[in-house]
C-alpha cells in the first residue's frame, strides 16, 4: 500500500485521540501512524477531493463553495455537502 | 540545625510541637483500601479501559467551518451571524460511533476529544505560533516506544511526540492541522471577546491596578474570555417536551408575533425577531449534526458482521432519527437526547460546570413508564447510567491553560444533583436516584460528580446508599444543606420573583455553587410531571478567585508585592498600630480590588454577550423562548448570578488571628519585626526550591535559625477549626463584612454581586505566588483548600469542634462554603461506620454548615501513588468541589491532599 497513507485515512479506522485508534476490521487498537492493509478504504477528506486545490503546509483552497475559502488538507469530509471524490 | 536538610516535621518534633496530620486514633501501619469497592458492567469496562489509553485530543474541525460561515457572513445582525456560524459547524462535524456504546455523540470525532473557540481568545496561539509551527515541522518518528510514554498525567499530552503537537501541556493535535489553527487564529485577532475586551476594558481609570492584580496573582483569572459560562444548572425540558421540531415551530411564530414590533420595548423589543431566527438555525444545525450521527449509525450497521453489534447500531440510528424531531418515548432515548443537549451546550461555548442538575428527577417520568410497561429492566438502567458516566467523563473542556490547569486541575464539573425537595416541600428523591448512586458505585468515574441535596426529610434509605457511595473513596457524593441554599436562593433572586416554592428547584452548577432553578410541567403520554432544570444564567461569572491571604501580605507591604517589586495599591503609608487599623487597611485593599475587577469583568461580559452570545443554552432556559431575549437581553428568568469568589480564607484567618495575638494583644513581636520574618520566609528554602508544595516538607536555610522563636510562636497561635473563640471571631467579623461587601458591587446586569466561597484548585497556584503568612504558611506552599477547610495539621481537637468553628458565621449569606475532610477508610468501617458518616454529616448540616465532602483514603496510598504513578491510573480524590483522577492532578494539589489532617477515627 502506498506508504503516505496512515490509518486516519481509512474508513474503517474510529479515531480515538490523536496518536491512535479502533480498526473496525480488526476489532483492535493500531496506532494512526503504522502502515496500512489491503482493507483500507478512503476516507473523504479535502486532500481527496476534486474541488480542493493544494498549497503547501498542508494548506490549499476549497473551491467547493461559493466563497473559495482556504481548507486544509487533513479536514474530514464525510458531512461535506459538495465533497467530489477526486 | 546540623544536617541543613532536617523537613519543618522533624523540626517541630524536635522542638516539641510536632505538626499531627493525624486525628482520632490510630490507622493500620499496612497501606488500606477503600471499603467498598464495585465493577462496571462488562460493556462500560470495556469503554472505560479505552479511556485510560485515551489522549486529550484537540482538532480544528468545528472552529474550521464556524469561522468560515462567519467570515462570510460579515454585516450579518450578529446573534443571526453567530447562529449561522454555529449550525454550519454543528453540520459538518464529523460522527464517530465506538464499538460497544449505547449512547453516542460527542464534542469531536475522537473519543476524548475538544477544540478551541478563538472567537473567546486567539491570543495563545499567536503567542505561540512559532513553537507550534516548529513542533509541526519538525518529523516525527512515531516509534512505538514514544507511543507509549503516556502513563504520566493520564490523558494528558504533556509534551509533543511523533507527529503530536502538545498544547500546552495539555491537548494533543496532529501536526497536520497546525497550520489551519494557526490561520483561525489569525482570523480572530482584534475581534475576539480576548481582544475586544481588551481594547476597552483599558478605559478604565483603574485599568492599571487590575492589570497589577492579574500579574501578581491576587486574582486568578478573567472569566468573560476564558470560560464566559458555567457553574450552572442546564435546562432539558424544551426538547424533552416539545422535541426539535416543536421547538422550531414555536421560533417560527414567534417571529411572526414580533417582526417589527417593539411591543414597549425600544431599546430591545425589535431584537426578538433576530433571536427567533437565530434559534431557528441552531436548532436546525443541531438536527442535521444528530442525523448525521444516525445516518453513521446505519452505514456501521451495514459494514459490521457482528450480528449483536449490528443490531446495537441500527438501535442507535432509529433514536437519534426520533430524537432528531420529536419528544422521546423511552428512559434511552430521553437519557440520549438530555446527553446530546448537554454536548451541544458546551460545543456552543468555552465552559466549565455546565452541571445536568437533578437528571434522576428530570428522567423520572421515562423511567417510571418504562418499568411499569416492561419496556426495561434496572439492570438494563444501571448500564445505560453506567454509559452515561463514561460519557461524560469524557468530555474536555478547551480554555486556557491557566484556567484548565492552575483553576480546574482538567476537570469539567458536571455536578448531578439528588434530594431536596418537590415544589410543595415533600422529599424529591426516587428510585432513579437510588439507581444513579449505584450506578456511580460501580462506574467511578469523575464525572458526573454527585451531590445530596440534604434535607431533614429525605428518607434514610437514600441516605444511607448516599453514605455507601461515599465509601468508594470516589469523593462524591457531596452534602449540601438544602434548607441554607433555599434561603440564600431567596435573598439573593427574591427581588426577581422568586417564591419559597421556586427556590425548591434549585440544584448544584459546578462544584457547589447553588443555583436558581424553576419546575416546568412535562407530560409524558398524557400523565402530567413537573420536572426541575436550570433558569439562571451562570455563576462562574464576576470576580475570580481573590487570594485573601496575598491581599494582607500586601497590606503589610505597602501595597507592594515583593515576588515581582510591582506596586499593586496605591502606599497606605499607614503605620498599623491597632489591629483595627491593620483589618480596616485590609478592606480597603480587598474592595478596590473587587471594584476594579468588577468593572473590568464587566466589559468583557458586554463584549460577550453582544458578539458571543449563548444561542442554544439561553433557548433551554425559561423564558427565553416566551420573552424572545437570550440571555443577553436578559431572557432568563434570574439574572443576579455574578459572584465575588475568595480563597485562602483559612490562611488569611489564621494569620490575622497571630497577628492580632502577637503584635496587638500580646506585644510579642513588632509589626516590622514580623514582616521581616515573613519575608525572610522564617528562615526556610521557598517551596519551589524545595520540590515540593506541602508544609511539612519544607527545609530551612543554612542560617535560618534566627526565626526559630517567632515562627514557633506563629504556628502555635490560636487556628481556626479548633472551637476557640478567639479565632472563630475574627472568621465571623470576617464574613459578616465579606457577604455585604459583595453586594455593593453591581454586575453589567444591573444586579447586586454575592459571595463565593470556593477554591477549586486556584489553592496552589495563588499560594504559590504568596510569601509566608503569620500562621506559619511558608512562601509559595499551597493554601488550605475549600473556605471552612482547616489548614493541614492546624485542626487539633476534631470534627465536631471543626464543625463548631466553620458555623460561627450564618453561612446562608454566601452562595457556599467549602468544608473537605480526609477520613481513613478503617474508621468508617462497616455499618456502624456508615452510621458514624451519615451522623457526622448530619451534626454538620444541622448546625447550618452549607457543604461537607469526605475524602476516604489512606494517606499511605496517595504517597505512594506520588511516587509510583504508573500503578494507579484509575485512583481518584477529592480536590476542591470535585473529584479527579490522581494523575491528572498538578503536584502542588497532589502534596496538599497528601497534607490534609487525616482522620483516623470519627
Amino acid at each position: 500500500m502506498d506508504k503516505l497513507l496512515k490509518h486516519s485515512d481509512c474508513r474503517n479506522f474510529a479515531p480515538v485521540d490523536v496518536a491512535k485508534g479502533i480498526c473496525r476490521i480488526k476489532n483492535e487498537l493500531i496506532f494512526i501512524d503504522s502502515s496500512v492493509c489491503n482493507k483500507f478504504v478512503t476516507l473523504p477528506k479535502c486532500k481527496n477531493c476534486s474541488n480542493f486545490v493544494p498549497d503547501k503546509d498542508h494548506m490549499g483552497t476549497c473551491k467547493g463553495f461559493k466563497d473559495n475559502y482556504w481548507a486544509y488538507e487533513e479536514n474530514i469530509a464525510v458531512t461535506c455537502e459538495e465533497y467530489a471524490v477526486k | 540545625m546540623a544536617t541543613k536538610r532536617a523537613k519543618l516535621e522533624e523540626i517541630l518534633a524536635e522542638k516539641g510541637m510536632p505538626i499531627n496530620f493525624q486525628y482520632g486514633g490510630k490507622a493500620p501501619e499496612q497501606m488500606v483500601d477503600r471499603e467498598v469497592k464495585k465493577q462496571p458492567c462488562p460493556r462500560v469496562k470495556k469503554l472505560k479501559d479505552l479511556y485510560f489509553q485515551t489522549l486529550s485530543s484537540a482538532t480544528v474541525e468545528f472552529p474550521y467551518w464556524y469561522t468560515r460561515k462567519y467570515q462570510e457572513l460579515e454585516g450579518e445582525i450578529p446573534v443571526v451571524r453567530r447562529a449561522a456560524a454555529l449550525k454550519h459547524a454543528f453540520s459538518h462535524l464529523t460522527p464517530t460511533i465506538f464499538p460497544g456504546e449505547l449512547l453516542v455523540m460527542g464534542k469531536a470525532h475522537y473519543y476524548r476529544g475538544s477544540f478551541p473557540m478563538p472567537w473567546l481568545s486567539e491570543g495563545y496561539f499567536m503567542v505561540k505560533e512559532d513553537e507550534l509551527y516548529q513542533s509541526a515541522l519538525n518529523k516525527g518518528s512515531a516509534s512505538a516506544d514514544e507511543l507509549s510514554k503516556f502513563g504520566t498525567g493520564g490523558g494528558n499530552v504533556t509534551k509533543s511526540f511523533g507527529d503530536v503537537v502538545s498544547i500546552a501541556g495539555k491537548f494533543g493535535m496532529r501536526k497536520e492541522e497546525i497550520p489551519a489553527l494557526v490561520k483561525l487564529a489569525k482570523a480572530w485577532v482584534g475581534k475576539s471577546v480576548d481582544d475586544l475586551g481588551h481594547k476597552y476594558e483599558q478605559m478604565i481609570p483603574e485599568y492599571q491596578m487590575k492589570e497589577n492584580i492579574m500579574k501578581t496573582l491576587i486574582c486568578m483569572f478573567d472569566s468573560g474570555y476564558t470560560l464566559p459560562q458555567g457553574r450552572e444548572v442546564i435546562n432539558y425540558y424544551y426538547p424533552l417536551q416539545y422535541g426539535f421540531d416543536g421547538l422550531i415551530e414555536m421560533a417560527k411564530e414567534g417571529k411572526a408575533r414580533v417582526a417589527g414590533r417593539a411591543d414597549g420595548d425600544g431599546l430591545v423589543g425589535m431584537d426578538r425577531l433576530y433571536f427567533y431566527e437565530a434559534v431557528i438555525l441552531v436548532l436546525e444545525g443541531i438536527q442535521t449534526w444528530i442525523l448525521n450521527y444516525a445516518k453513521e449509525a446505519k452505514r456501521l450497521a451495514g459494514v459490521t458482521e457482528d450480528a449483536v453489534q449490528k443490531k446495537e447500531y441500527e438501535e442507535i440510528a432509529e433514536c437519534l432519527e426520533w430524537i432528531a424531531h420529536k419528544q422521546p418515548r423511552t428512559f434511552r432515548e430521553a437519557l440520549q437526547l438530555t446527553y446530546t443537549i448537554h454536548i451541544a451546550v458546551l460545543n456552543e461555548d468555552a465552559i466549565s460546570g455546565m452541571s445536568p442538575g437533578r437528571l434522576g428527577q428530570v428522567l423520572y417520568p421515562w423511567f417510571e413508564q418504562d418499568m411499569e410497561a416492561g419496556r426495561i429492566t434496572e439492570e438494563e438502567v444501571l448500564e445505560l447510567l453506567e454509559c452515561h458516566r463514561m460519557k461524560f467523563t469524557l468530555i474536555d473542556c478547551f480554555a486556557s491553560m491557566g484556567v484548565v490547569g492552575g483553576v480546574l486541575s482538567g476537570n469539567t464539573f458536571n455536578n448531578l444533583s439528588m434530594g431536596g425537595l418537590t415544589r410543595d416541600g415533600k422529599p424529591a428523591t426516587n428510585r432513579l436516584e437510588m439507581l444513579i448512586l449505584e450506578a456511580a458505585m460501580r462506574n467511578e468515574t469523575p464525572q458526573p460528580t454527585l451531590s445530596v441535596l440534604y434535607d431533614e426529610k429525605l428518607p434514610e434509605e437514600f441516605l444511607l446508599k448516599a453514605i455507601e457511595c461515599n465509601k468508594t473513596g470516589t469523593g462524591y457524593p457531596a452534602w449540601m444543606n438544602n434548607q441554607s441554599a433555599i434561603q440564600f436562593l431567596l435573598n439573593q433572586y427574591g427581588p426577581e420573583g422568586m417564591t419559597v416554592e421556586e427556590a425548591r428547584a434549585f440544584a448544584i452548577g459546578g462544584c457547589l455553587e447553588t443555583s436558581a432553578g424553576s419546575w416546568m410541567p412535562l407530560t409524558l403520554n398524557g400523565k402530567k410531571y413537573e420536572i426541575p432544570g436550570g433558569s439562571g444564567q451562570p455563576t462562574s461569572v464576576g470576580v475570580h478567585f481573590i487570594a485573601n491571604p496575598k491581599v494582607l501580605e500586601l497590606v503589610l507591604t505597602n501595597g507592594k508585592d515583593e515576588r515581582t517589586g510591582i506596586q499593586v495599591y496605591p502606599p497606605h503609608n499607614k503605620k498599623l498600630q491597632t489591629y483595627e487599623e491593620l483589618w480596616e487597611t485590609f478592606k480597603e485593599y480587598y474592595e478596590m480590588t473587587v471594584d476594579c475587577l468588577t468593572t473590568t469583568n464587566n466589559i468583557q461580559h458586554d463584549i460577550w454577550r453582544k458578539n458571543n452570545m449563548a444561542v442554544f443554552n439561553s433557548l433551554l432556559k425559561p423564558d427565553c423562548l416566551s420573552k424572545g431575549h437570550h440571555i443577553g437581553n436578559l431572557g432568563y428568568r434570574y439574572n443576579a448570578t455574578f459572584n465575588v469568589e475568595s480563597c485562602g480564607t483559612v490562611n488569611q484567618i489564621n494569620a490575622l488571628t497571630a497577628i492580632k495575638k502577637l503584635v496587638y494583644d500580646d506585644k510579642k513581636y513588632t509589626l516590622d519585626e514580623l514582616k521581616d520574618a515573613l519575608l525572610n520566609n522564617f528562615g526556610f528554602k521557598t517551596a519551589a526550591e524545595v520540590g515540593s508544595f506541602s508544609l511539612a516538607e519544607q527545609e530551612k536555610r543554612e542560617d535560618g535559625d534566627k526565626y526559630d522563636e517567632i515562627y514557633g510562636d506563629c504556628l502555635l497561635a490560636p487556628k481556626y477549626g479548633n472551637d476557640d473563640p478567639y479565632a472563630d471571631a475574627i472568621l465571623k467579623e470576617y464574613e459578616d463584612w465579606f457577604c455585604a461587601m459583595c453586594r455593593n458591587y453591581e454586575s453589567l446586569y444591573a444586579k447586586p454581586l454575592y459571595a463565593c466561597q470556593i477554591s477549586v484548585s486556584t489553592h496552589a497556584p495563588q499560594g504559590a505566588a504568596t510569601l509566608a503568612s503569620a500562621d506559619g504558611r511558608l512562601s509559595g506552599t499551597t493554601y488550605a483548600d475549600g473556605s471552612m477547610s482547616a489548614y493541614p495539621g492546624t485542626d487539633r481537637k476534631g470534627a465536631y469542634a471543626l464543625f463548631n468553628s466553620a458555623t460561627c458565621w450564618d453561612q446562608t449569606q454566601s452562595q457556599n462554603s467549602q468544608m473537605n475532610l480526609k477520613i481513613h477508610p478503617s474508621a468508617i468501617k462497616g455499618d456502624e461506620g456508615s452510621r458514624k458518616l451519615m451522623d457526622l454529616t448530619r451534626a454538620y448540616m444541622r448546625k447550618g454548615g452549607f457543604h461537607i465532602q469526605y475524602n476516604v483514603v489512606d494517606s499511605k496510598v496517595l504517597k505512594d501513588a506520588q511516587k509510583n504513578p504508573h500503578n494507579y491510573r484509575d485512583l481518584m480524590v477529592r480536590v476542591a468541589g470535585f473529584t479527579q483522577y490522581w494523575v491528572e492532578i498538578g503536584k502542588p494539589i497532589q502534596d496538599e491532599v497528601i497534607a490534609r489532617t487525616e482522620y483516623e477515627g470519627v
